[in-house]
């Protein structure tokens, strides 16, 4: 059995991730690079008798330290060793892709040359002497059409021959002149004879081209001082012979061999016509239609983000909150499960897995939407258009989409994240989206609203969302300047062409990502509801006040007193949001409005009863389940209709909106003894701003390698919402409200 | 000889230096494919903003800051 590591490296936009799709598809699986956020592809392949390791490389123009991605790519590459490199080179744009190409070689690993995109290529009128560039550069190569699997079987067949070892190629060793190469060789010289112990870690010709290139990286690694003496030596010719630094002139070099082999391989017989990039760009880019037909898109996004899912999570919800539950409850019951324990199975555990599905269609529908927009190359035009507002707060154009998305829901935002470039970006911008009011503080404004706003909900409303808005800007510009300080971003990025996504691409990434957050967040959503569970109810039986939440509560009630709620229900309620925010509202629902009298009362007459109708009731039941069964059938495929429907009806976006009910009517007429118009307007915002949900913790998590971030957000959130609502309660008092 | 950043909408140019070639950043932008001797396009230049520029078949949206510091020659 033969094993092989192969590492797929390549330019961003050369189709790389598309070709990776093509080789592998739901075999990939994804995760994080130790340590950072940048994420890492790898799959396990078997071509008969032959394992393949495939690891895909963060896209990356070149090998220098200049960027995360770069760094973990030629640290990949120089530390694991991987057997063979595939290199996906974006045909259209040769010679810059064969500027990679020229320093992968210098790794001394053979290299499959994909020539990607080569039907644009051909199209465009290029013609390539394949023969002649595998002379050149000493490497394999294979024109791909990544898109249509073109090529895939040839890359699969080369990797099977060279494992056998009947490849004839080897990697072209660059000579860079008498001068650098006598650098080189004292370099090499004098490594041998004081570090050789460095030596079999790194490729010997590369590290001594990086150490001649004093790259900070590799000097501290390998423990080699800058004035030391070789390296002195080394230099000395070049410090009297050019003026520049050696680092540019290497940089020169390699970019001579590129633009070389460029021309001595390809010839173009181009002629120029309006490309269809540029034309849509003039439109789309204008600087007067640049940002209404972004909103328009956005718009469009969030209209599909959350209507089109909205009426599938409704459904998990009530059949695993009605039939689910109830059918559970009954099994247990007639099995004569203890009644705590009956309410932990199904108001814990399948409440938690309830918790875990919801999230499901939106997480779906949103990475769908996101590979959509990044696959067509419009979410870099998106960042274009939105740049010099965002950048006001520290940020990239980019962040303006996951922003959006907030106000659906915070959970896939935090995902969304992953559009951005840099770890900064990605990580400021997961901070401030829990301000983005989403979807499931709704149900605490309606109440509140309802009983102590019914004459302006329309503005109270209107309110909470400019503030969760002005509050990002305030914080983003405090972040700028504290947590976040140092580094400016600054703005280079490439506009890739439009191009139709492949549908296999879109399927490939919204299944990984649901796979990844079942498994990932699931199991710490499925926790906290069970724990939650646990606080709410033990000791079992006893009023909610008694309860450990209900002590909690009034605990740290105290804390609240200045912001015009310091009750223990109102604080217990704030807790059990961590959960989600809609949490806040039936734990007041609970504790205000006395339970539906299912603990006490009905099991008891439950128990009176049971001896003498159990026959009647199983022939019942049987007859109730298939009923039910039908309904849940039917009531899929009025949610799967309602997902069409909401999509092309009307302008507005349903999902915003709430219902009421009539146990809502008697917890709004329970807060009116309560809260004032102004305490209440108070716990709104502090409802608003306060500590995101535990499930966008959980996902901050898991794009970050750690809780500190979620802590961090935990905090700052927490203090923000209580300055604010302090400010209101105790200014709105002073001013006589 | 004149910064990027005030060439005009299709004009076409090539590049001449790099203030700064060292640093980091344009190091980065060299790996990019921008570096002296590179003929470009400027594609948008709405003189705020970011500057759109064609090198080969790609191309690159550059901060205006940066612009600045890429020296250029006009080709007529």
């Amino acid at each position: 059995m033969k094993r092989l590591t192969v590492a797929v490296a390549g330019n961003p936009n050369s189709g790389k991730s598309t070709l990776i799709n093509a080789i592998a598809g739901t075999s990939l699986q994804v995760g994080n690079w130790p340590g950072v956020t940048v994420e890492k592809k790898m799959a396990t392949l078997k071509i008969e008798d032959l394992t393949i390791k495939l690891v895909d490389l963060p896209g990356t123009y070149s090998l220098s330290p200049y960027t995360q991605e770069e760094v973990i790519a030629r640290d990949f590459l120089v530390k694991e060793k991987p057997d063979i490199i595939i290199d996906v080179a974006d045909s259209t744009n040769l010679e810059r892709n064969l500027y990679l190409t020229v320093q992968l070689l210098e790794l001394g690993i053979p290299v499959i040359l994909a020539l990607n995109i080569f039907d644009e290529a051909k199209k465009k009128g290029y013609e390539f002497d394949i023969v002649k560039l595998e002379e050149l550069l000493g490497v394999k190569v294979i024109p791909t059409v990544a898109t249509k699997k073109d090529g895939v079987e040839d890359i699969l067949h080369y990797i099977k021959e060279f494992a056998e070892g009947k490849s004839v190629h080897s990697p072209k060793k660059i000579k860079y002149g008498d001068d650098i190469e006598n650098s080189l060789k004292i370099i090499e010289e004098a490594l041998k004879t004081s570090n050789p112990s460095i030596l079999s870690l790194y490729p010997s010709r590369w590290l001594a081209l990086k150490i001649l290139e004093e790259d900070q990286l590799v000097l501290k690694e390998t423990g080699i001082n800058e004035d030391a003496y070789f390296l002195k030596k080394a230099k000395e010719h070049f410090i009297n012979a050019h003026e520049e630094d050696i680092e540019s002139i290497l940089a020169d070099i390699r970019y001579g061999i590129a633009s070389g082999v460029t021309r001595e391989i390809l010839s173009k017989r181009e002629v120029r016509r309006s490309d269809l990039t540029e034309r849509i760009d003039r439109v789309v880019l204008n600087r007067y239609l640049g940002i209404p037909i972004f909103l328009t898109a956005m718009w469009l996004v969030f209209k599909i983000a959350f209507d089109f899912s909205s009426p599938l999570s409704d459904w998990i919800d009530s059949t695993i909150s009605g039939v689910v539950t109830k059918w559970s409850k009954f099994v247990l019951e007639t099995m004569g499960t203890p009644q705590w324990l009956v309410s932990l199975a199904t108001e814990g555990v399948i409440a938690g897995v309830g918790a875990v599905l919801v999230f499901l269609p939106v997480i779906a529908v949103m990475m769908f939407i996101i590979t959509f927009l990044e696959g067509s190359g419009y979410m870099a035009r998106a960042a274009f258009v939105m740049d010099r507002l965002m950048h006001y707060i520290g940020l990239h154009g980019k962040s303006f989409i996951p922003m959006l998305l907030g106000f659906g829901c915070n959970v896939p935002s935090i995902y969304a994240t992953r559009v951005l470039e840099t770890e900064r970006d990605r990580k400021l911008t997961a901070m401030l989206v829990p301000l983005m009011s989403c979807g499931a503080r709704l149900p605490v404004y309606v109440i509140f609203i309802g009983a102590f706003f019914a004459q302006n909900a329309a503005n109270v409303l209107w309110s909470l969302y400019v503030l969760g808005i002005l509050m990002a800007v305030l914080l983003g510009l405090f972040l700028k300047r504290t947590l976040f300080k140092g580094f400016a971003p600054v703005f280079i990025m490439e506009l890739p062409p439009y191009r139709v996504p492949v549908l296999r691409d879109l399927m490939v990434h919204t299944w990984q990502k649901l796979k990844h957050f079942v498994v990932k967040a699931g199991t710490y959503i499925f926790a906290v509801s069970i724990i939650m569970w646990f606080l709410l109810n033990t000791p079992y039986g006893v009023e909610k006040e008694h309860s450990i939440l209900g002590r909690i509560g009034k605990t740290i009630s105290p804390v609240f007193a200045p912001l015009g709620f310091g009750t223990w229900e109102a604080s217990s309620s704030l807790v059990a949001g961590l959960i989600a925010k809609e949490v806040v509202v039936s734990t007041m629902a609970q504790i205000y409005v006395d339970d539906k009298g299912e603990n006490k009362g009905e099991s008891e007459a439950a128990e009176v009863n049971e001896e003498g109708r159990d026959e009647n009731l199983k022939k019942e039941t049987e007859m109730g389940f298939f009923e039910d069964l039908k309904e849940t059938v039917i009531s899929f495929a009025v949610a799967v209709r309602d997902s069409f429907v909401s999509l092309f009806s009307g302008l507005g976006i349903h999902s915003l909106k709430a219902e009421e009910d009539e146990e809502q009517k008697t917890l709004q007429s329970k807060l009116k003894g309560i809260f004032s118009p102004l305490s209440a307007y108070a716990f709104l915002v502090f409802v608003l701003l306060y500590w995101p949900c535990v499930v966008v913790g959980i996902a901050m998590r898991q794009e970050f390698g750690s809780w500190k971030l979620y802590g961090q957000t935990m905090i700052i959130h927490s203090v923000l919402a209580w300055l604010v609502a302090f400010l209101i309660f105790q200014g709105g008092k002073m001013l006589g409200f | 000889m004149i910064p990027l950043a005030l060439i005009g909408k299709g004009e076409r140019v090539e590049i001449i230096d790099l203030i700064k070639r060292g640093k980091a950043i344009f190091c980065h932008l060299r790996d990019m494919g921008l570096f002296e001797g590179k003929i470009i396009e400027v594609l948008d230049n709405q003189n705020k903003g970011l500057i759109i520029v064609k090198i080969d078949n790609s191309r690159l949206a550059i901060g205006r800051g940066m612009a600045m510091k890429i020296i250029v020659r006009r080709l007529t």
